[in-house]
C-alpha cells in the first residue's frame, strides 16, 4: 500500500513536470545550436565516403580510375595533408550537387586517404554567418542562391582567402598550363577585389539579347547589327502591331541595366568609360558616353516598343510571355534555355544576339559581356584552406567540366571543357557571340563593389523604363548616389586599370 | 508543505523563465547593444560607433520614405478595416439568411499565410493575365488594360494596402460579432419600444457595449501597420516596389542587413522602431480608455 501511495496524483503531476522541464529545455538547447552549426567532424572516417556515395543523386558517376593523365607536377602542388576531412559546404540549386560530388572525388582519388565531406545547403548566409563570427568557416563554399553573402562584404571583412597560389598552380589536366590559363579570359573577373583573386565562377555565363530564330526565319527578319537598326526594326514590328518589339524583367530591372545598359556604355564610350564608374571617379556617370547608352536604352520606352504591362512582371513571368511571342527580344544570360525549359515550346528555338552598338562607337562593337556565376569561394580562417583551393583545382578540371556539360547542359569556363560534349543550340549561339568577341570581354564591377550603387541602379533604372526619370535625371541621380558612395568612409574602396 | 509548494511553482517556472531570459531578455539588450557599433555580421569584428546610426538614420531619405508607409498604413487601415468589419458583424447579427456562410467565407483569408495570400494576389494584380485587369476590361475599361499594378509607383503601395484589408476585416468582424451577440438583447427591445431605429441602435448602444472589443482592434491594427514585412516583400518580390514606393521599415531594415551588410545600422532601426511602436500603443490605449459598462 505504502509503495501506491507514492505515487498520488499530485506527486504524479510534480515529477512529470519536472521531468518535461528538463527535457524541453534540452530539447530547446539543442534545437539552437543546430541553428548555429558546429559541425561534428566524424572521427570514424571509413564511413563517410559510404554516405557521400549513397546520399549522391542518381546522375553521379561510378567511382572512377583517374581516367585522365595528371603530370607528375600536378598532382601535388599544395603539398597537402591527407589525414585530413575536408568540409566543404555547397549551395545546391538549378545545377544540383552532382558536379560537385564528381570534383570531391577526383580530390579524393588524386589524394589517397583524403576525405571531402559534401554538404549540400539552400541558404547560405544563414547557415554560416554564425561560423564566420565564430571563427570556424568550412573549407570550401559555394556561395550563390538567392541566400548568398555579398562576396564583397566577405572580402571587406578580411574573411576570403586570396586565391593567388592556386591561380600560380599547375592545372589539373591541361599539361604545362598554370590552371589560371585554363580559364576563359574575362570569366573571373567578377572575384577580382583590388587586384587579388578571392572568388571562382564555376559556372559560365554569356549575356545578351535572345529571341525565336523560328520566329525571325518565319518573317524572314535579321538581328539587327547597330542601335539604331534595333530601334527601325521595333519600329516597324510595332507599326505590324502584332507583337511587342521588346519586354524585360520588370520587377528586376537588373537584366537592363546589368546586361544591356552597361555593354551600349562599352560600345560608346570604350574600356575607360567602365573603368571610371568602377573607380568612383568624379563625374564619371556625367560622361556624354553614358548619356548616350541611357538615351538608347530610354528610346524603347519613350518610342513605346516595350511590352505593354512589362514593369508588373517577375523574370519567369516576362520571360513565359516572351516565349509566347507576345515580344521579339528580352535580355538575359545564358541560364535563360535551362530556368524556362518546361514551359518552352519545341519550336521556339531561342538564340542570343550580342547587343547591337553604333558605327561610331568607341569600344570594340563585338564585345561581349561573359562572366560567371556560381562563386566559390575559400575563407581565410578555414581549418584546411589548402585543400579548399585543392577542390577548387578539381572543380575547375577540364574532366569536371566535361561532366557538367554532359549532365547539367551548363558551361564551365574551363578551355577544352566541352570538347567532344553536346552542346545546346541557344548556347551554341551564345559561345559564337562570345568567340567572335575574342579578348574584348566586358568588364565592371562597380554593382559588385559597392551594394548601394548596385540596389540605386536597379531602383532608378526601373523608374527609366517607365518613363518616371529622362535619361539625364537618371545619370544625375546616379552620380550624386556615386559621390555619395565616394565620399562615405565606412565603405572600402576597390580599384581596377585594366 | 509550503516549502514543498515553492518548489512546486520553481518547477514550473524555471524553464520559461530562462527560455525567455535566453531567448528574449538577452537579445533586447544585445540589440540595444550593437545599435551603438559599426558591425558587418560577417566576423567579430565591432567597432563603437556613439550615436552615428542614430543621425546617419534621422538623415536617410530612405528610412523616412518607408516610416512614411507605415504611417500611411496606419491612418488608412485602421478606420477602414473597422468600420468594414463593424458593418459586416452588425450585418451578420441581424439575422439574415446565410450569415453563417458569410461568416465563415469572410473570415477564411485571416487562415491563410501572408505568403499565400500575396502570391494569390500578385496574380490578381497580373499585368495581362490578372483578374483585375480581366474585370475591368469585361467592364469596358479599356484604358486598363495591362496596367502594372504592383509595377507602377502610384498604385503598388495602394494595392497591398487592399489586399491587407481583405485579409483582416474577417478576423475583425468575428471578433465583433462575439463582442455583439454578448450584448443582452433586451437593451435593444426598450430602445426600440422607446422608438429607435437602427442606426440610433448602433451607434449609441452597439458601440459603446463593444469599446473593448474596438479597443482591442486598434491596438493590433496599429501594430499591424508598423510591420507590413511579409506582404511587402512577397508582393514586392523583396524589393520595397517600384521607386521604393511601397517600402516599409521592416523590409528596409532587412535590406540594410542581409545586403548592405550594415548589421549596426540596420539594429539601430530596429531598436527606433520598437520605440515608436511602444509609443503607438501606449498612446493608442490612453486615448481609447473609456468606462466600461458592467452587464
Amino acid at each position: 500500500m505504502s509503495h501506491q501511495k507514492r505515487f498520488t496524483r499530485r506527486n504524479f503531476i510534480k515529477t512529470t513536470s519536472l521531468v518535461a522541464g528538463t527535457a524541453a529545455t534540452s530539447a530547446v538547447i539543442s534545437a539552437c545550436t543546430g541553428v548555429a552549426p558546429a559541425p561534428v567532424q566524424a572521427p570514424a572516417a571509413t564511413t563517410v565516403p559510404e554516405a557521400a556515395a549513397t546520399s549522391a543523386p542518381a546522375a553521379a558517376p561510378a567511382k572512377l580510375d583517374l581516367p585522365f593523365p595528371v603530370a607528375p607536377e600536378a598532382m601535388d602542388p599544395f603539398k597537402l595533408a591527407t589525414d585530413v576531412e575536408v568540409d566543404g559546404q555547397f549551395f545546391s540549386g538549378g545545377f544540383g550537387d552532382g558536379y560537385i560530388r564528381y570534383a570531391a572525388q577526383i580530390e579524393e582519388m588524386i589524394h589517397p586517404g583524403l576525405k571531402v565531406q559534401v554538404t549540400p545547403l539552400q541558404k547560405v548566409q544563414e547557415t554560416l554567418q554564425a561560423r564566420f563570427v565564430g571563427g570556424n568557416p568550412p573549407d570550401v563554399i559555394d556561395n550563390s542562391g538567392a541566400g548568398m553573402f555579398k562576396t564583397v562584404d566577405l572580402v571587406n571583412e578580411g574573411q576570403l582567402l586570396d586565391l593567388a597560389e592556386l591561380m600560380d598552380a599547375p592545372a589539373l589536366d591541361t599539361p604545362g598550363k598554370k590552371f589560371s590559363e585554363t580559364l576563359f579570359p574575362g570569366s573571373q573577373n567578377s572575384g577580382v577585389f583590388n587586384g587579388k583573386q578571392y572568388g571562382l565562377n564555376v559556372a559560365y555565363t554569356v549575356s545578351g539579347i535572345w529571341y525565336s530564330k523560328t520566329l525571325f526565319d518565319k518573317n524572314s527578319w535579321t538581328y539587327p547589327e547597330t542601335w539604331d537598326d534595333m530601334l527601325a526594326f521595333s519600329e516597324t514590328i510595332k507599326k505590324e502591331g502584332k507583337l511587342a518589339p521588346w519586354t524585360y524583367q520588370g520587377k528586376y530591372p537588373y537584366y537592363m541595366w546589368g546586361i544591356v545598359w552597361f555593354q551600349l556604355l562599352y560600345k560608346v564610350g570604350g574600356n575607360d568609360v567602365l573603368i571610371k564608374l568602377d573607380n568612383l571617379e568624379p563625374n564619371a556617370w556625367k560622361d556624354p558616353a553614358s548619356l548616350q547608352a541611357t538615351e538608347s536604352i530610354y528610346a524603347l520606352w519613350d518610342k513605346g516598343y516595350i511590352m505593354p504591362g512589362t514593369a508588373g512582371l517577375t523574370h519567369t513571368e516576362s520571360q513565359a510571355e516572351w516565349l509566347k511571342n507576345k515580344a521579339v527580344f528580352i535580355p538575359c544570360g545564358t541560364w535563360l534555355e535551362n530556368e524556362m525549359k518546361t514551359v518552352t515550346p519545341a519550336d521556339f528555338n531561342m538564340v542570343m544576339g550580342g547587343i547591337p552598338g553604333y558605327k561610331d562607337g568607341k569600344g570594340d562593337q563585338k564585345g561581349i559581356f561573359a562572366n560567371g556565376g556560381e562563386t566559390f569561394v575559400v575563407p581565410s580562417k578555414a581549418k584546411n584552406p589548402k585543400h579548399g583551393m585543392e577542390f577548387l583545382r578539381c572543380q575547375l578540371s577540364k574532366a569536371s567540366a566535361r561532366w557538367f556539360a554532359e549532365n547539367v547542359s551548363s558551361m564551365m569556363p574551363v578551355i577544352g571543357g566541352t570538347e567532344g560534349a553536346k552542346v545546346s543550340d541557344g548556347m551554341k549561339s551564345a559561345l559564337a557571340v562570345a568567340e567572335g568577341a575574342g579578348t574584348a570581354i566586358i568588364d565592371y564591377q562597380v554593382a559588385n563593389w559597392y551594394s548601394k550603387i548596385n540596389k540605386e541602379l536597379e531602383v532608378h533604372t526601373g523608374e527609366l523604363l517607365t518613363g518616371k526619370l529622362k535619361p539625364a535625371e537618371f545619370l544625375d541621380v546616379m552620380q550624386k548616389i556615386a559621390d555619395e558612395v565616394a565620399a562615405d568612409p565606412d565603405t572600402p574602396k576597390f580599384k581596377r586599370e585594366k | 508543505m509550503k516549502h514543498g509548494q515553492k518548489l512546486f511553482i520553481f518547477s514550473f517556472l524555471v524553464v520559461p523563465v530562462t527560455v525567455y531570459v535566453i531567448f528574449v531578455a538577452v537579445p533586447y539588450v544585445t540589440s540595444m547593444l550593437v545599435a551603438f557599433t559599426k558591425w558587418r555580421g560577417l566576423s567579430m569584428n565591432i567597432t563603437f560607433n556613439g550615436i552615428n546610426n542614430f543621425t546617419k538614420l534621422f538623415n536617410d531619405p530612405n528610412f523616412w520614405n518607408a516610416l512614411s508607409h507605415n504611417g500611411i498604413a496606419l491612418v488608412v487601415l485602421l478606420p477602414v478595416i473597422i468600420s468594414i468589419a463593424l458593418f459586416f458583424a452588425f450585418l451578420f447579427t441581424q439575422g439574415i439568411r446565410g450569415g453563417g456562410f458569410f461568416r465563415i467565407t469572410f473570415f477564411f483569408p485571416q487562415v491563410m499565410s501572408a505568403i499565400i495570400v500575396g502570391v494569390l494576389w500578385s496574380f490578381v494584380y497580373h499585368p495581362t493575365i490578372g483578374l483585375l485587369n480581366g474585370a475591368l476590361g469585361i467592364l469596358g475599361i479599356q484604358s486598363m488594360q495591362s496596367f502594372p499594378w504592383l509595377g507602377d509607383p502610384d498604385s503598388v503601395f495602394g494595392s497591398i494596402l487592399a489586399v491587407t484589408v481583405w485579409q483582416a476585416v474577417g478576423f475583425y468582424m468575428v471578433l465583433f460579432i462575439t463582442g455583439m451577440e454578448s450584448i443582452p438583447a433586451h437593451f435593444y427591445e426598450a430602445a426600440r419600444i422607446d422608438g429607435a431605429n437602427s442606426f440610433v441602435l448602433f451607434t449609441r448602444i452597439t458601440i459603446p457595449m463593444l469599446w473593448e472589443a474596438i479597443r482591442t482592434a486598434i491596438v493590433f491594427l496599429a501594430l499591424g501597420a508598423m510591420d507590413m514585412y511579409a506582404i511587402v516583400m512577397i508582393m514586392t518580390n523583396g524589393s520595397g516596389g517600384p521607386s521604393r514606393a511601397a517600402d516599409v521599415v521592416p523590409r528596409y531594415l532587412t535590406e540594410s542587413a542581409f545586403q548592405n551588410g550594415e548589421w549596426g545600422y540596420a539594429t539601430a532601426m530596429a531598436v527606433v522602431l520598437m520605440f515608436i511602436i511602444l509609443g503607438i500603443s501606449i498612446l493608442s490605449l490612453r486615448f481609447t480608455r473609456r468606462e466600461v459598462l458592467e452587464f
